[in-house]
């Protein structure tokens, strides 16, 4: 047993789990679409306000949006929007997360909850917004895995979100929207 | 369901009225080919998909031959994350464990989301019995406790129910919203059940969810969903209660990773289902949201009792339901018809191993063994090996019906003299030839009804196999 949880042994790696250089992120933006999530790009933080704001419009949703504690969202200027803190509410129209890793194997987003990241935030808005770093996109579980152990982390719940929510329960059709998100948006990071 | 209801022993009564039911008939012909076409696509594009079934299946072997070791290594993990793994022995062990918690949290609903474990254990009853209202919140199980039903299928619950039987049910229940409200589309039916179990989820003082994967490294619980609807049955409710069977154990994230790749195509062709989570232990001191208490419920329930028997292999199995969307006997008949929690080809090896042959044995007899069960499995679990065993001790147990003893009993009297049997096989042949005429196929015969009810039987065409083989030596 000991030598078997020491090996960290896989079964073969999969192709589309090992991409590199700029084509990761490419196969990662495309297995997003694939999965029905949207995704764009921001080149710098301070930009993300305005291009949240930009996609709350485009959305014909309410100038608000709910967050966690991460420092990376406290320092910039919200402007004209409510961006408010805390846990997911009943209602809650629009929330925002930061994802610690994405996985281009699969357009996969890795979120850790905790008081920055507020794991209702990700479950309860009807449109969830998702910030990432381009330099945190891996390529596939192998490396997610020593990445993520790395960083030290060590949430409630380690959430691995691909695409907004589903069922085919119903007559056997997939519509998008059963219990978490009708849309997911990921901006991803360039700077 | 409990285990006391189920109706196995009358698996050809209730074969034969499904295949009579004309809207069952009507809901399978609907999914039927879906999940085969998705699933083919999904395996096509992953040319490795070969070699990490091999790894499952080494890795699942592995843990199986070391269970003792993993289940401790997994309880110490889970003890230091804050939580607690509670040894369900029986099935009604686990209904104590969960009632003892949930009293103990003063629980009026109980939020659920999609359990297996939870199905064998007849947790709804027992919790309904006690005054705690249930409510399933995985949308086919929503609509399948509204019908008073169970599932019929172990990733897809309602797919017996037509969309028209939905569209009553909701009418039927959710009575305070105006009766005359339109629910022709799909997604208005959708946003009608997401809206009324979306007040639930804060209602609720506990949560159950099952765990497709427990890690014993890490002592972490997975479950896997499309909804989020697990998900927010454990993060909203004060205490989160994992009903799982030991055999989901894993070692480690990465072997957890190799099962995460193979479920999902397996069960409904997607690369990764939308919610895959990971959850270790209660909320951290610092955490504004998640439940306070983490209780593993870890269920055997004679499952240890098939360790170092022939149905060992079947503690493999991931529960993706490929087998079942590639039998033809599940695909007429649907899953209500088995009888108990568990449908299909791993519900009919299963089944005896956990109720009992006596009562589970007619399972293994729902099989044409054309082999697709154990040719998509992602855990290389020889099913139709199994089915074979457990019809062996069905006889063995003189438990087979009397009329299929006598044909076996004079099919091997012939087949102890070849001679006899060759001769009686030239003889049926050129019978068969003579009815089926030029048309070469026989619509009536006698003793053959259940064949020819159904399809023509077609004629010999030659002569026997021995013949042709003598004459070509």
């Amino acid at each position: 047993m000991e030598a078997w949880i020491a090996a960290r042994g896989g079964g073969p790696l999969p192709r589309q789990g090992s991409s590199h250089g700029p084509q990761r992120l490419v196969q990662f933006m495309q297995k997003l679409e694939a999965a029905a999530a949207t995704v764009g790009r921001v080149s710098s933080l301070s930009e993300l306000p305005k291009a949240v704001a930009h996609e709350l419009r485009r959305r014909n949703l309410p100038a608000e949006v709910r967050m966690g504690a991460d420092p990376t969202f406290s320092g910039l200027d919200w402007g004209t929007l409510d961006a408010t803190r805390g846990v997911g509410r009943l209602v809650e129209p629009a929330t925002l997360s930061r994802a610690e890793f994405g996985l281009a194997e699969t357009g996969t987003l890795a979120l850790a909850s905790g008081p920055d990241n507020p794991v209702t935030l990700t479950f309860l808005g009807e449109t969830h917004f998702v910030m990432l770093r381009a330099s945190d996109v891996c390529g596939g579980f192998e490396d997610f895995w020593a990445a993520w152990r790395e960083r030290g982390l060590d949430p409630r719940t380690l959430n691995l979100v691909t695409g907004p929510s589903r069922s085919a329960d119903i007559g056997q059709v997939l519509q998008l929207g059963a219990h978490g998100p009708v849309a997911l948006h990921v901006f991803i990071l360039t700077e | 369901m409990s285990l006391h209801e189920a109706t196995t022993p009358a698996f050809k009564a209730n074969a034969k009225a499904a295949l009579g039911n004309a809207n069952l008939q009507s809901a399978l012909r609907g999914s039927r080919g879906n999940f085969v076409l998705k699933r083919a696509k999904a395996r096509e594009a992953l040319p490795e998909f070969d070699g990490l079934r091999d790894r499952g299946r080494d890795l699942k072997d592995h843990v199986l031959a070391n269970l003792d070791l993993y289940l401790e290594r997994y309880e110490a993990a889970v003890t230091a994350s804050g939580g607690v793994v509670h040894w369900a022995e029986t099935a009604e062990d686990a209904r104590r464990i969960v009632l003892e918690i949930c009293r103990k949290a003063g629980a009026k609903a109980v939020n659920k989301g999609k359990t297996m474990i939870s199905e064998e254990c007849g947790i709804n009853d027992m919790l309904a019995a006690n005054g705690i209202t249930p409510v399933e919140t995985d949308l086919g199980e929503y609509i399948i406790q509204l019908r008073g039903e169970i599932p019929s299928h172990i990733i897809a619950p309602a797919v017996h129910v037509t969309v028209g039987e939905v569209e009553a049910a909701f009418r039927k229940a959710h009575t305070h919203l105006p009766a005359d409200r339109n629910l022709s589309e799909l997604d208005l039916l959708q946003k009608e059940a997401r809206g009324i179990l979306r007040s639930k989820y804060f209602e609720a003082e506990v949560g159950i969810t099952g765990a497709n994967v427990l890690i014993a490294e890490t002592g972490q619980s997975v479950i896997v969903t499309n909804e989020g609807n697990g998900d927010l049955s454990q993060s909203l409710p004060k205490v989160h209660i994992v009903m799982a069977s030991l055999e989901k154990l894993v070692p480690t994230p990465e072997d957890a990773s190799t099962v995460l790749r193979l479920l999902a195509r397996s069960a409904t062709g997607q690369e990764m289902s939308v919610y895959t989570t990971f959850s270790r232990g209660p909320r951290r001191p610092e955490d504004p949201d998640g439940p306070e208490e983490y209780h593993v419920v870890l269920l055997d329930n004679g499952r240890s009792n098939m360790l170092g028997t022939d149905f060992q292999d079947m503690l493999r199995c991931i529960r993706c339901g490929a087998c079942m969307n590639h039998c033809p006997v599940y695909q007429a008949v649907g899953g209500h018809a088995y009888g108990w929690v568990y449908p299909g080809p791993m519900g009919a090896v299963l089944t005896p191993s956990l109720i009992g042959v006596e009562k589970g044995g007619q399972l293994p007899n729902a099989s044409t063994f054309c082999g697709r069960c154990e040719a998509v499995c992602p855990m290389h679990i020889p099913l139709p090996k199994m089915m074979r065993n457990w019809r062996e001790r069905e006889f063995e147990k003189k438990l087979t019906p009397s009329t299929v003893r006598a044909g076996l009993g004079v099919w091997g009297w012939f087949a102890q003299r070849p001679a006899l049997y060759r001769l009686a096989a030239r003889l049926g042949n050129g019978v068969l030839r003579g009815i089926g005429g030029r048309r070469g196929r026989i619509a009536s015969l006698p003793f053959a009804a259940g064949w020819t009810g159904q399809r023509d039987l077609p004629a010999p065409t030659g002569r026997t196999f021995m013949d042709q083989w003598k004459a070509r030596r």
